[in-house]
């Protein structure tokens, strides 16, 4: 596929609606976790022949702790289980896989090891990076920036838009083009706050194990569509807003 | 004494040390395992390391601080060596007892120290021969003068080995003809240490692999050191011959000696090596750096490409294991003084601690093994058994570790806020040769928070990835 112009550069995507797919076909809600991999490796496959440069895909919320445990496991053992699966594949393919978040000790241990294994081994992939927010809360990472700010002490009247940015995690991370959240759902749920200032957000109503590339392809489509200003009037453009950043 | 005061003030440590070269070359690794089994032939010494080292059950951590510690002594800073010195001293008087024929033996006998610093220097000169490049006359003179002084830094005077170098070959061959012996240290080091030294924390995932590599490099490296030791302590201790292990020895140094002399500075660098074990140690972006960083990868994919083990839960671990990991420091099985004593030391030399301090911590330790002692130890023989140990060790009250805790707090926080800070807690569990990067508590620990995490991980009830990086 040939690389088009008017590409965001970030892509974000908040996989919802697992639940309700498996509750759709009496299935258990672990179920419809399971089926979400198939998407997940479908849309990153997707993305990168597109020649998108950085997907996010929102895992794992710092508020999911509170579902049942029962589920919480199957779900710490169903990203092992895809982690391990496909690593190599991502490696060959030249994506470097980053974790936003994971500061909670209740991620086990030889998930966490398989997951540091996974950045160690594609550290120095270049072609697509792929964050997952995995234990993540957007307010929680510029909680984090703040303490980071005070702890480097930097002096008040310094501190400006690009300086605290500098002090999130992964702060190479550039600005988020288009969201994409699934199964109809219109929330933010606190994810990358800070990165998705001026993103555009679609809503397409296909639950998430049954989104596929020819999904992806609608909501760039629906991107490129879009008159991205920023907030200004006089220069209607569809850049991807780097010129701000 | 005269002439050694006169030898101090010659800065023999300045930029020109040939010692302080020798000891950041990685080769001098190969000179110093073989010193090593020439000093543990000393009675004397064989039965200190026999009774007290954990070179055996902890080898990488002893190297670890092996390396800093001659890094200390070698310091173009006077001060920093006096104190190295003291530290090493205070350390070595604490070493003392019988060995299994009723002989007393003691870390502090002048004459065992002189013989320590005479194997360095011989083993330093055999390197370099066997190397493929020998040592003029003066330069081994100026060697030899370095080691005299490096033996009075340490002892006050240097007495004990003979002034001049002619009159030191003499002694040297008398030593090995008459002093040494065939002594059990000399065995567990060529046939035990080498056969079964555990892996180095970066393949310590990787059991099959390690016990794959070793089965080939652990009889190799022990031919290789036979064949290096001179003849006569060969025979004398009757060492085998192996066919083909002298050119293999050959090998091995011109390799290094060729290897030291044509690569960049840099590559053979003791640092660099350090590095390549031990994640946390490079200050910077080594040579080696690339390697280790390609090596990390490796290693990454082939733990995500082994089958996934079972999910075993890493919180508790067996009584037995951390007996063995933890407690039995010695590996003699029991658990006994010198078991205590390693860990105050091993933790005094992390920390640095200065006399006092270090004395505090000593008594807490001492104080526990008191307790121990009266409290388990059913059959009265001076030491505990792994089953008196787990019979009684969860029913104790256990006040003698809470102290040893209370006094690892206080030496710990050396600001004396109250708290540990991050900074703080860096220094206690600065990691020998692990790869686990410590996320330590930003906001610092408080007294009684540190003394329960201690008081849990020690009665082997919680598992902690900073206690095990310091004590096992």
């Amino acid at each position: 596929m040939e690389i088009i112009s008017g590409l965001p550069r970030h892509v974000a995507c908040v996989m919802d609606g697992n639940g309700r797919w498996a509750a759709q076909r009496s299935l258990s809600r672990t179920a419809g976790h399971e089926a979400a991999e198939a998407a997940v490796i479908d849309v990153i496959e997707a993305a990168r022949s597109a020649g998108i440069t950085w997907l996010s895909l929102y895992a794992f919320s710092t508020e999911n702790w509170r579902r049942p445990a029962g589920e919480v496991d199957i779900l710490m053992r169903l990203v092992r289980r895809t982690i391990r699966k496909h690593a190599p594949a991502l490696h060959a393919r030249g994506v470097r896989c980053r974790f936003l978040g994971m500061a909670d000790p209740r991620i086990p241990p030889s998930l966490a090891q398989d997951i540091t294994d996974l950045m160690t081994l594609t550290s120095d992939n270049r072609q697509m990076t792929l964050t997952i927010a995995f234990d993540h809360g957007g307010r929680r990472d510029i909680v984090e920036a703040a303490r980071s700010l005070i702890r480097a002490a930097v002096p008040a009247e310094q501190v400006t838009e690009a300086t605290f940015a500098r002090h999130l995690p992964y702060s190479d991370t550039p600005d988020v083009d288009l969201v994409i959240r699934t199964s109809g759902e219109q929330r933010i749920s606190n994810f990358m706050l800070w990165q998705v200032a001026y993103a555009e957000w679609v809503f397409p109503q296909v639950l998430w194990p049954d989104f596929r590339a020819t999904h992806l392809w609608e909501c760039l489509d629906a991107y490129r569509r879009r008159q991205r200003r920023f907030g200004d009037v006089r220069q209607p453009t569809a850049t991807t807003g780097e010129g701000l950043r | 004494m005269n002439q050694t005061t006169a030898e101090e003030t010659v800065d023999v440590f300045g930029p020109n040390s040939m010692l302080r070269r020798l000891a950041n070359e990685a080769r001098w690794g190969l000179a110093v395992t073989r010193a090593t089994v020439l000093e543990a032939a000393h009675p004397q010494i064989g039965a200190a390391l026999i009774g007290n080292s954990t070179f055996v059950t902890h080898p990488w951590r002893r190297l670890r601080n092996t390396v800093v510690s001659t890094q200390r002594m070698l310091d173009p800073d006077r001060h920093v060596r006096s104190r190295e010195a003291a530290r090493l001293n205070r350390m070595h008087a604490r070493i003392s007892g019988t060995d299994p024929q009723g002989r007393r033996y003691d870390a502090m006998d002048a004459e065992a120290r002189a013989w320590v610093v005479a194997t360095l220097f011989e083993s330093a000169v055999a390197m370099y021969r066997l190397g493929g490049e020998s040592l003029d006359g003066p330069t081994m003179e100026q060697l030899y003068t370095e080691f005299r002084t490096l033996l009075a830094l340490l002892e006050g005077n240097s007495d004990q080995i003979p002034a001049t170098l002619q009159e030191f070959w003499p002694y040297y061959d008398d030593m090995i003809d008459h002093r040494l012996e065939s002594t059990e240290a000399v065995r567990v080091i060529l046939y035990r240490l080498f056969a079964n030294v555990p892996a180095p924390p970066l393949l310590r995932s990787h059991p099959a692999v390690w016990a794959a590599g070793r089965a080939v490099a652990g009889p190799v490296a022990a031919a290789v050191t036979i064949a290096s030791l001179p003849e006569s302590f060969c025979r004398r201790v009757a060492l085998p011959d192996l066919p083909g292990a002298r050119a293999l020895m050959h090998g091995a140094y011109l390799t290094t000696g060729f290897a030291t002399r044509l690569l960049p500075n840099s590559w053979m660098h003791i640092g660099s090596f350090m590095s390549l074990l031990d994640s946390d140690h490079a200050g910077g972006p080594g040579p080696w750096e690339d390697v280790r960083r390609k090596a990390g990868q490796a290693a990454a994919m082939l733990r995500l490409l082994t089958p996934a083990p079972d999910e075993v839960n890493q919180a508790t671990r067996s009584a037995d294991q951390f007996f063995a990991e933890v407690l039995d420091q010695t590996g003699d099985g029991y658990l006994a003084w010198p078991d205590l004593a390693a860990m105050a030391r091993e933790i005094a030399t992390r920390l640095d601690l200065d006399e006092q301090a270090e004395e505090r911590l000593y008594n807490a330790y001492a104080a526990w093994w008191r307790e121990l002692q009266t409290n388990l130890d059913a059959d009265g023989d001076g030491r505990v058994t792994r089953q008196e140990y787990a019979a009684s060790a969860a029913s104790l009250p256990s006040f003698g570790l809470v102290k040893v805790a209370d006094v690892l707090f206080d030496v710990t926080d050396v600001d004396e806020d109250q708290t540990i800070d991050a900074q703080e807690y860096q220094m206690l569990f600065r990691t020998a040769f692990h790869r686990d990067l410590l996320t330590g508590r930003g906001d610092g620990y408080s007294r009684s928070a540190f003394v329960r995490q201690f008081l849990s991980f020690m009665s082997g009830q919680q598992h902690s990835v900073a206690y095990n990086s310091l004590l096992s």
